[in-house]
């Protein structure tokens, strides 16, 4: 597909603890009061809002933001950044509501994929794809390069010993979320975690689209991984729709490989493939960078040239670009500079405290805003754009449709239940309004319910106070 | 309808060196930079950073 629709899901790390670190309220208590206005708004747990995304509690207190539908990997970019300040938000008066009540209480929102415990939580990338794109034959070009794309889009952080395949010390990783990785594809998602989940909701027309459902990917905090992740992506399939000959990487154990490749800094240890070869995570990545040059766009090249510039700094070893641009390397770089300072290892409970601060999502507490405002992690996207995100959906896809309903029906106080295809008034007898295509940004059935909500929104304001 | 409350200001970001992210490639190998941002973040280790880390534990999601 020349276009495609995607969407990032973001589960978030909750804590709640006392000035001295120690835990204040368990997490279900701490989501209780973190969700308190959003449960005032939409009565539920679970709102779409006016930018069309999802907010919910997830299963495990998991607060969750799910961006509309884009086209634009930018604009996804934005929509996605735009959740973690309405959760800041949502956090910081939180905050002052314990505090109003004598609470020594602060929440922090961690947008990170793994507790101290190892428990793990995702980020999960959705991807539009043709039903007659013969799903059968995708996995095997597509887990190479999920495999190993870590290598430029990974979090980075550290694995200690204590961790099954880890005798020694505690070691620098592209992505600990390899370790939480149990499949190449099922239908599962907690018990049995897949790379690629099958699970087939399209949120479409289930005759002409199948959503790809990715969940290997890593949360990341910089622009440049995030976008990266999605168009890299994006590209790999548009190369396999093609229906054209493509490298022949298939590896012969998926869930080894991603494990050795998260600890192989160099991107040079030898993976086996599944005809009997060898291979690396570079020529993997290199072969499909390759691959995809012939048939990307011009407007495409930023994308094709940072892809070419992470993997330049594996196989090279020099950083400078990507320890001020890729999540992975801004955190190689950090860590070591901070271990060095304090003369502890990696292992260090303060590094794993460090990690956590790198991944709150409060912008005056986290330390990846820190890196961004002194100039050592990417800043992209204008706050205005950031701002711009919160409340305005993204007007190229379906989620257009769905922003404006939800925007006039908030505005007019008109209660709405909508999900990604359906839009429907909760009075007696409305009837529901589809949209099964996800690329529509125009709808006669939509702009009569626009009508019957600020007419409904009209009627209520005129009537006398009871 | 309180959709504008979810939109209150945020907490802060209004950090004194906010104007460094703009001024271009220069500052990203400055030294002054990473020493500053060195600082700040012994600030946040030096107050229980271990006992923070055990505080977080949570059921998996997904």
């Amino acid at each position: 597909m020349k276009r495609r629709v995607g969407g990032l899901e973001t589960e978030f790390g909750l804590v709640c603890v006392r000035a001295d670190g120690s835990r204040a309220l368990e997490p279900e208590e701490a989501a209780r009061e973190l969700f308190r206005p959003v449960v005032a708004m939409g009565r539920s747990s679970n709102v779409f809002l006016g930018n069309a995304a999802r907010l919910y509690l997830d299963v495990g207190s998991h607060p969750e933001y799910a961006t509309a539908e884009c086209d634009d990997w930018w604009e996804l970019v934005a929509q996605d950044r735009a959740g973690e300040r309405i959760f800041a938000d949502l956090a910081a008066r939180a905050d002052e509501r314990l505090a109003a009540g004598g609470q020594d209480a602060r929440i922090h929102l961690l947008k990170n994929n793994v507790d101290s415990a190892g428990n793990a939580f995702g980020s999960h990338e959705n991807y539009l794809v043709d039903r007659r794109g013969e799903f059968t034959r995708l996995p095997r070009y597509l887990l190479p390069f999920l495999v190993t794309r870590q290598i430029l889009t990974g979090a980075g952080g550290v694995v200690r010993p204590g961790s099954p395949e880890d005798g020694g010390e505690a070691q620098f990783v592209f992505s600990r979320r390899s370790d939480h990785m149990w499949e190449a594809v099922s239908s599962a998602t907690t018990r049995t975690r897949p790379i690629i989940n099958t699970r087939d909701e399209p949120h479409g027309d289930p005759t002409r689209y199948r959503r790809l459902h990715v969940i290997v990917g890593d949360s990341t905090m910089s622009e440049v991984s995030t976008r990266l992740r999605f168009a890299t992506t994006d590209l790999v399939l548009r190369a396999i729709e093609t229906g054209r000959a493509l490298p022949e990487l298939a590896l012969a154990d998926d869930i080894a490989a991603i494990r050795a490749v998260a600890r192989d800094l160099s991107g040079t240890a030898p993976l086996p493939t599944a005809d009997g070869g060898t291979t690396t995570a570079l020529e993997v990545q290199q072969r499909w960078l390759d691959h995809v040059t012939a048939l990307a766009e011009p407007e495409e090249a930023e994308v094709l040239e940072q892809w070419q510039r992470g993997l330049d700094a594996v196989r090279t070893g020099d950083r400078s670009w990507a320890a001020t641009h890729l999540d992975w390397a801004i955190k190689e770089r950090l860590f070591t500079q901070v271990a060095e300072r304090r003369g502890i290892d990696l292992g260090d409970p303060a590094i794993e405290r460090l990690d956590l601060a790198y991944h709150d999502i409060d912008p005056s507490r986290g330390v990846f805003f820190a890196l961004q405002r002194r100039g050592l992690a990417p800043q992209i996207l204008s706050e205005q754009r950031i701002e711009a995100a919160r409340t305005t959906a993204p007007t190229t896809t379906r989620a257009h449709l769905r922003g404006q309903v939800v925007t006039a029906a908030q505005e007019h106080g008109v209660d709405h239940v909508v999900d990604w295809t359906t839009l429907r008034l909760t009075r007696p007898g409305a009837m529901p309004v589809q949209v099964m295509d996800p690329f529509t940004t125009a709808d006669e059935k939509v702009d009569a319910l626009l009508e019957e909500i600020r007419a409904a929104g009209t009627a209520a304001a005129e009537m006398p106070p009871a | 309808m309180s959709q504008q409350s979810l939109n209150a200001p945020g907490a802060g970001g209004d950090d004194e060196s906010s104007d460094e992210a703009v001024t271009g490639g220069q500052t990203f190998a400055s030294a002054q930079a990473a020493d500053d941002l060195l600082d700040e973040i012994d600030s946040v280790l030096e107050s229980n950073a271990e006992t923070f880390v055990r505080s977080f534990v949570q059921k998996g999601g997904q």
